[in-house]
């Protein structure tokens, strides 16, 4: 790589909010507005969440927290519990990022497949303990496993497109910190 | 952890953590506002979408016509076919527009000999659909009119054909129609010829549901559901679509409009219904105290 190391963290910011504006922009286009009878997967999750898994520097948590926040407004959700759980996530994946790191990908794919459950269904039963009209159960099911099913596949178009690769061992940044 | 940490990190990381839960509290006191004042979050919503999306939308409507583009290509591998449904298509029309031409006629003659004043014609506001809700979960299109045009919430929106939705937060220049398909929308519907009122509720299916219909076998697939105009909320006898028998055997509305491809709504002006709440002047004298009337002596005392 010719870029020096903090070059390369904001590249990866910007391909990160480039890619959060583009599946933005593609889920708001009206081409087809009649009720679907199945869920796409939730894409701008899975692309958080491997983000923060390998890379978690690219994405910081104010990314998330705007990013998430303006889709809640955006996509009608009622505003901020969505943000809320999915910055919690990020926060918990990013925590355990560096432990990640040396594990085979089916096991990071099984944390991160747990985390969504687990925020999908909090998501729901706190919706429901709110009163607040909710979506089918079936959709809900069924954009949560395509979105588990979705993850290794950013996983990989990340790695070979953007170059989001776990960092090696010992790989150190521009001050010379051990990543 | 292993690694040694330099003093730089120890003292970022509990700052780190403390602006984490704060925005974490944060968005949801924007929950627990939005569950409690509702309106007012939604008003905030139709601001921040009003100034984001009109900033995309010199790209959205290339992208979107050219995958229409695409999916009208398609459609041209059947052009013959369907052009051959459209002329026998178009010779029933022809006999129909007659009649119907006829019947007018007659309408108008008839209405002129009884003096008869109908709802005055609605007028309606054209508006293009930018976006959809962008989720799986909601249905509902964002318009490019809104309050600088007059929009007010609650007012119906059609296409050529039938009732769409309704208006349900306006911005500036957006406003978003909550359609028929939502889970959220109910709406007042009268089932022709049989007169049978029920609510239409959606259910994020293509055909909703009637509800609290009073008598179910007065209904027959194939019967002309129209908006009631009862609670005041849509003005009558707009048209939504017909009723069709489902796979779960409920009575479910085929609608009328086209909801695979909603490109320009008609949003009607609908004035909110006059009530006549005073009993009259004139009639009846007003009356100001309940109880027992003066004596007959004091209101002679008075008058002297």
């Amino acid at each position: 790589m010719a870029e020096s190391p903090a070059a390369r963290i904001w590249i990866g910011r910007a391909v990160f909010l480039a890619l959060a504006t583009a599946v933005i922009f593609i889920q708001l286009l009206p081409l087809d507005t009649a009720p679907p009878s199945w869920a796409a997967p939730d894409l701008l999750l899975a692309i958080s969440l491997a983000w923060v898994a390998r890379r978690p520097e690219f994405l910081p948590f104010i990314v998330v927290f705007a990013v998430f926040l303006l889709t809640d407004l955006l996509f009608q959700r009622p505003p901020g519990l969505w943000a809320a759980l999915v910055v919690v996530l990020t926060e918990t994946v990013r925590s355990r990022s560096r432990g990640l790191r040396n594990v085979p990908l089916a096991l990071e794919w099984g944390t991160v497949a747990f985390g969504i459950v687990a925020i999908t269904l909090v998501n729901r039963l706190v919706l429901a303990i709110m009163l607040t009209p909710q979506a089918p159960l079936t959709l809900t099911l069924i954009q949560m496993v395509m979105t588990i099913m979705i993850y290794p596949v950013v996983v990989l178009v990340a790695q070979v497109l953007f170059g989001l690769t776990r960092p090696a061992p010992g790989q150190v940044d521009s001050l010379g910190h051990r990543l | 952890m292993a690694r040694d940490r330099n003093t730089h990190d120890d003292f970022i990381a509990p700052i780190r953590r403390l602006l984490v839960g704060v925005g974490v509290v944060l968005l949801l006191g924007i929950f627990l506002v939005w569950r409690i004042d509702s309106p007012r979050v939604e008003r905030f919503r139709a601001a921040v979408i009003d100034r984001i999306v009109p900033s995309f939308d010199w790209a959205m409507a290339p992208v979107t016509g050219a995958v229409e583009l695409v999916d009208d290509f398609r459609s041209y591998s059947a052009l013959s076919e369907q052009n051959a449904n459209l002329r026998r298509e178009l010779q029933q029309m022809k006999a129909w527009k007659e009649a119907a031409l006829q019947l007018e006629q007659e309408n108008a003659r008839l209405l002129e000999l009884n003096n008869v004043r109908l709802d005055p014609q609605l007028t309606y506001i054209t508006g293009v659909v930018m976006t959809d809700s962008g989720s799986p979960f909601r249905q509902s299109v964002l318009l490019n009119v809104g309050h600088r045009d007059g929009i007010v919430d609650g007012w119906p929106a059609m296409d050529g054909i039938g009732l769409v939705g309704r208006i349900s937060g306006v911005g500036r220049s957006t406003s978003r129609v909550i359609l028929l398909t939502d889970t959220s929308s109910r709406i007042p519907v009268t089932i022709q010829p049989s007169g049978q009122k029920a609510i239409l509720a959606g259910d994020n299916t293509l055909n909703p549901p009637l509800e609290f219909l009073e008598n179910a076998d007065a209904v027959r697939p194939g019967d002309r559901v129209v908006s009631s105009g009862d609670g005041g909320v849509f003005p009558a006898d707009l048209l939504i679509g017909q009723v069709a028998l489902g796979s779960d055997r409920r009575l479910r509305v085929r609608l009328a409009a086209d909801y695979g491809r909603l490109e320009f709504l008609r949003i009607l002006r609908a004035h909110a219904h006059e009530d006549i709440s005073d009993p009259g002047g004139l009639l009846i004298p007003e009356e100001t105290l309940i109880g027992p009337l003066l004596p007959q002596s004091a209101q002679v005392g008075s008058d002297g």
